[in-house]
């Protein structure tokens, strides 16, 4: 089966599905194609979901203008996509004299840039405000700005906004060759399906590099990154309800200790060079930093019950910058290499993309109207736990609860069954409902979700 | 959220076996009024998904199979005018005490019992709790409470799940075992840290003669596979770790008290139980609120916990009837802040002076036998 489009982005991942978006806004045939059952299945699953502002970036690169402008638009389109997001702030810690070093200079730098919003705290300031620090913090830089938000939820609503408008979603399409038109790609499935597109976007993440080389291109070599988590149960955030991360070193972030959207900490992540990219197993090395981490950082947080533990990989390159290469004369634009900050970044890349493509590439119109599109808001239990009241009187299958750890109701993962971007794995059930990602995993709602997917699958 | 239309006299969270046993007390005692809200799709709790014998001994003396035993618990509810409600979740309870509950029934609603017996049972430690790393696929690390329910509700395994690794050497063990056998998995190997089996001895002989491997002092390092399936676990046992090839991984037993509903709420829940603290009349820290069965600690049999359900229905029938104080909510002991969440306490209640007439018989004829 043949199809042609004007446009064909590679990968929905939070990246492919946010440029995805932003083309449904215009006058194009544009298809998204992934290769994994699930928008989302790869990097975009695995990650901090922090929304941060981009302060601690480097200012010459491209990266720092994206994630910046990324977290301007999330501010400003989420809440109408039904995405929530907290500003919880962001603490840099500092133990030691050359951490306070640093610090000092992180500092001056951050100011100099024009960043007013950003503070730098005493020791007694901070274990006034957070008593449950472990001891020896010396000082600290506060970015009040700095939020938390959905990982799960946020490249749904991008997709779904999408697909609604017109985008043509493909999953379980992997791209296994390409070939070189007069004026654009064919692309070919495993499956032996093409599609043809006048311009190809290689949003591929993880593997931007092999559809690179399968288009002729070698500019960047993958390094792919392991980061492990712990989550912790909600108990939790009495204890710890800020993002806080030790002083940076040249080999990263660090392991941070943070709120997540939905009412627990996480702790991560390590950093691991890994070798194979799938390789998205956690480890007995890997949770024992995080624990000794835990156990210097927010020392009472030891005494709460892990939920689970789990693993990202970062798709980082062999530069530290994003790869975003227009290739304009070949129809190929790569947006590659977006290392950890693609949650935040997306939009901002989606914009830059899409400034690169139109006019200069395509020279489209807006569409006139759109069909606004939003997802349930997962954050808060207590909130959609009175719309379910609501609506529970007109169909009672919302007010009986199926996943009782996050309380999600029959008629929520009926829904979700029925989406226009319907889940293909249980995994994708549970990151578009929550259901099972509570403290039993699945040791009392399992099974009847299972049987709920089943009879949603059966033919 | 709603005032629900009728509130009940006692409110039984929890359709398990201390839940109902507390139920059949209340009415024996000729308490009207009962309400039990389940927020399972059926009643009998966990018994109902163990299809093997040995449910119910210390309560009706026969040890039942775990579905016949719930058969038997909600027998003795017919003819009585206690109600059942099922697909209703507690949410939360307050000083009052109030429930807050969602349902078909009552959609989100506040109900406003005089008395509560919470009976919400417990769940196992699965994978993520124990933290063991390794690969994690979407199926085939399993709990026995999740594997019986699949099994229990007809519901497809992975079709290459044919070797099962168990975790754990008690009771509920063995019953994982069974109900592998019965969905026509092979458990290869049984591991546990203690020096020996912790069910019955006759338990180890007869998984041996099952020609399944057990391995004592031993302890699960990690889970090797791919991220569609488990491949293999790598066991540890005096410094020497192996690898036993296995298609799933079940971890059973660890057993944690389901306090969803009462984590942010007033209840004092004890930091070494971790399920509420109680009295002698099995009552906890809220007035008029009682709990009973294994939310109280991990883990007793069914038999048990529905004696100790009958109990907590006698009491709740005597705080009915103004026999017996309901409860008077205490000053609590702070626990350092960084330690524990603040509701975990240490510090004991009250004590309450009973008659004898309502210690178990078992602890009476006990405590006659020595004076």
């Amino acid at each position: 089966m043949t199809s042609d489009f004007d446009i064909v982005v590679i990968g929905a991942g939070v990246v492919g599905t946010a440029i995805a978006r932003d083309l449904s806004r215009f006058k194009l045939k544009v298809a998204l194609l992934e290769a994994r059952p699930d928008f989302g299945d790869e990097s975009s699953k695995g990650n901090s979901a922090l929304m941060t502002s981009g302060i601690e970036i480097a200012p010459d690169s491209l990266e720092y203008r994206l994630v910046q402008r990324g977290y301007a638009r999330y501010l400003e389109e989420a809440p109408a996509l039904g995405l929530p997001m907290r500003k919880v702030g962001a603490l840099t810690l500092a133990w030691s004299d050359e951490q306070c070093a640093i610090l000092e200079e992180e500092f001056e730098r951050v100011r100099a840039l024009g960043h007013q919003d950003f503070y730098r705290l005493e020791s007694a300031e901070i274990y006034s405000r957070w008593p449950n620090f472990g001891p020896g913090i010396r000082m600290a830089l506060w970015a009040p700005e700095e939020g938390i938000a959905d990982p799960f939820s946020t490249p749904y609503a991008y997709v779904l906004d999408a697909v609604t408008n017109g985008v043509e979603f493909r999953h379980s399409w992997p791209v296994q060759s390409v070939d070189r038109l007069q004026n654009g790609w064919a692309l070919h499935s495993a499956d032996r399906n093409v599609v043809r597109a006048r311009l190809v976007i290689n949003a591929s993440g993880l593997r931007a590099d092999i559809v690179e080389a399968l288009a002729g291109y070698n500019d960047f070599e993958m390094r792919p990154r392991r980061g492990q988590y712990l989550v912790l149960d909600k108990a939790a955030r009495a204890i710890h309800d800020v993002i806080a991360m030790p002083t940076p070193t040249p080999k990263g972030r660090g392991i941070l200790i943070s709120p997540t959207i939905f009412g627990n900490v996480i702790v991560g992540p390590t950093a691991e060079d890994v070798d194979d990219r799938d390789d998205r197993a956690t480890t007995v090395d890997g949770i024992k930093l995080l624990k000794e981490a835990m156990a210097t950082m927010v020392p009472g947080l030891t005494a709460i019950p892990v939920n689970t533990a789990y693993a990202g990989m970062r798709p980082a390159t062999n530069y530290s910058d994003y790869r975003i290469i227009p290739r304009f004369d070949h129809d190929w634009l790569t947006v590659a290499g977006i290392r950890s900050t693609g949650f935040s970044g997306a939009l901002g890349i989606a914009e830059h993309v899409i400034g690169l493509i139109v006019p200069h590439v395509f020279d489209v119109r807006p569409k006139g109207s759109l069909s606004p599109v939003s997802v349930p808001d997962l954050s808060e239990p207590s909130n959609r736990l009175l719309k379910n009241g609501e609506r529970s009187g007109a169909d009672p299958a919302y007010a009986e609860m199926l996943c009782h750890c996050e309380c999600i109701s029959v008629g929520e993962v009926r829904d979700a069954l029925a989406s226009p971007v319907p889940p293909q794995t249980i995994k994708g059930l549970k990151r578009r409902t929550r259901a099972m990602f509570g403290r039993c995993q699945g040791f009392y709602c399992g099974a009847r979700v299972q049987a709920m997917f089943d009879e949603r699958s059966k033919p | 959220m709603k005032a629900a239309i009728g509130n009940p006299r006692v409110l039984i969270v929890g359709a398990g076996p201390a839940g109902l046993a507390a139920a059949a007390e209340l009415a024996r005692s000729g308490v009207s009024d009962v309400l039990i809200i389940d927020r399972d799709d059926s009643p009998g709790g966990l018994p109902r998904f163990c299809h093997h014998p040995g449910f119910g001994l210390e309560y009706a003396r026969w040890p039942y199979s775990g579905p016949a035993f719930a058969k038997k618990m909600l027998g003795q509810l017919q003819d009585t005018p206690v109600r059942i409600s099922m697909g209703t979740t507690l949410l939360s309870i307050e000083n009052g005490p109030v429930c807050e509950v969602i349902g078909p029934e009552f959609g989100h609603a506040q109900l406003e019992p005089q008395v509560v017996i919470v009976a919400t049972g417990i769940r196992e430690a699965n994978r993520g709790n124990r933290v063991v790393p390794g690969v994690r696929p979407a199926q085939g690390i399993l709990t026995t409470g999740l594997l019986q329910q699949l099994v229990h509700r007809n519901v497809s395994l992975p079709s290459y799940l044919r070797r099962l690794v168990v975790v754990g050497t008690e009771h509920v063990s063995f019953s994982a075992i069974l109900t592998a056998r019965h969905a026509g998995i092979r458990v290869v190997a049984l591991i546990g840290a203690d020096e020996r089996v912790q069910s019955y001895s006759a338990a180890g002989w007869l998984a041996r003669a099952l020609g399944i491997n057990i391995h004592l002092r031993s302890e699960i390092v990690s889970i090797a596979g791919t991220s569609e399936r488990v491949e293999a676990v790598r066991v540890r046992k005096d410094r020497v770790t192996r690898d036993i090839a296995c298609d799933g991984v079940l971890f059973s037993a660890g057993w944690i008290p389901e306090t969803v509903a009462l984590a942010n709420g007033p209840m004092l829940i004890d930091a070494m139980t971790k399920g509420p603290i109680v009295d002698q009349a099995m009552r906890t820290s809220i007035p008029g609120v009682f709990a009973a069965g294994n939310v109280l600690r991990g883990v007793e049999t069914s038999g048990f916990a529905a004696l100790e359900g009958k109990r907590a229905g006698a009491m709740a029938a005597m705080a009915v009837a103004g026999k017996i104080p309901s409860g008077q909510a205490r000053e609590t002991r702070k626990m350092a802040q960084s330690r524990v969440p603040q509701h975990w306490d240490h510090s004991l209640p009250e004590p309450l002076e009973l008659s004898d007439r309502w210690r178990p018989a078992r602890f009476r004829d006990a405590y006659e036998r020595q004076t």
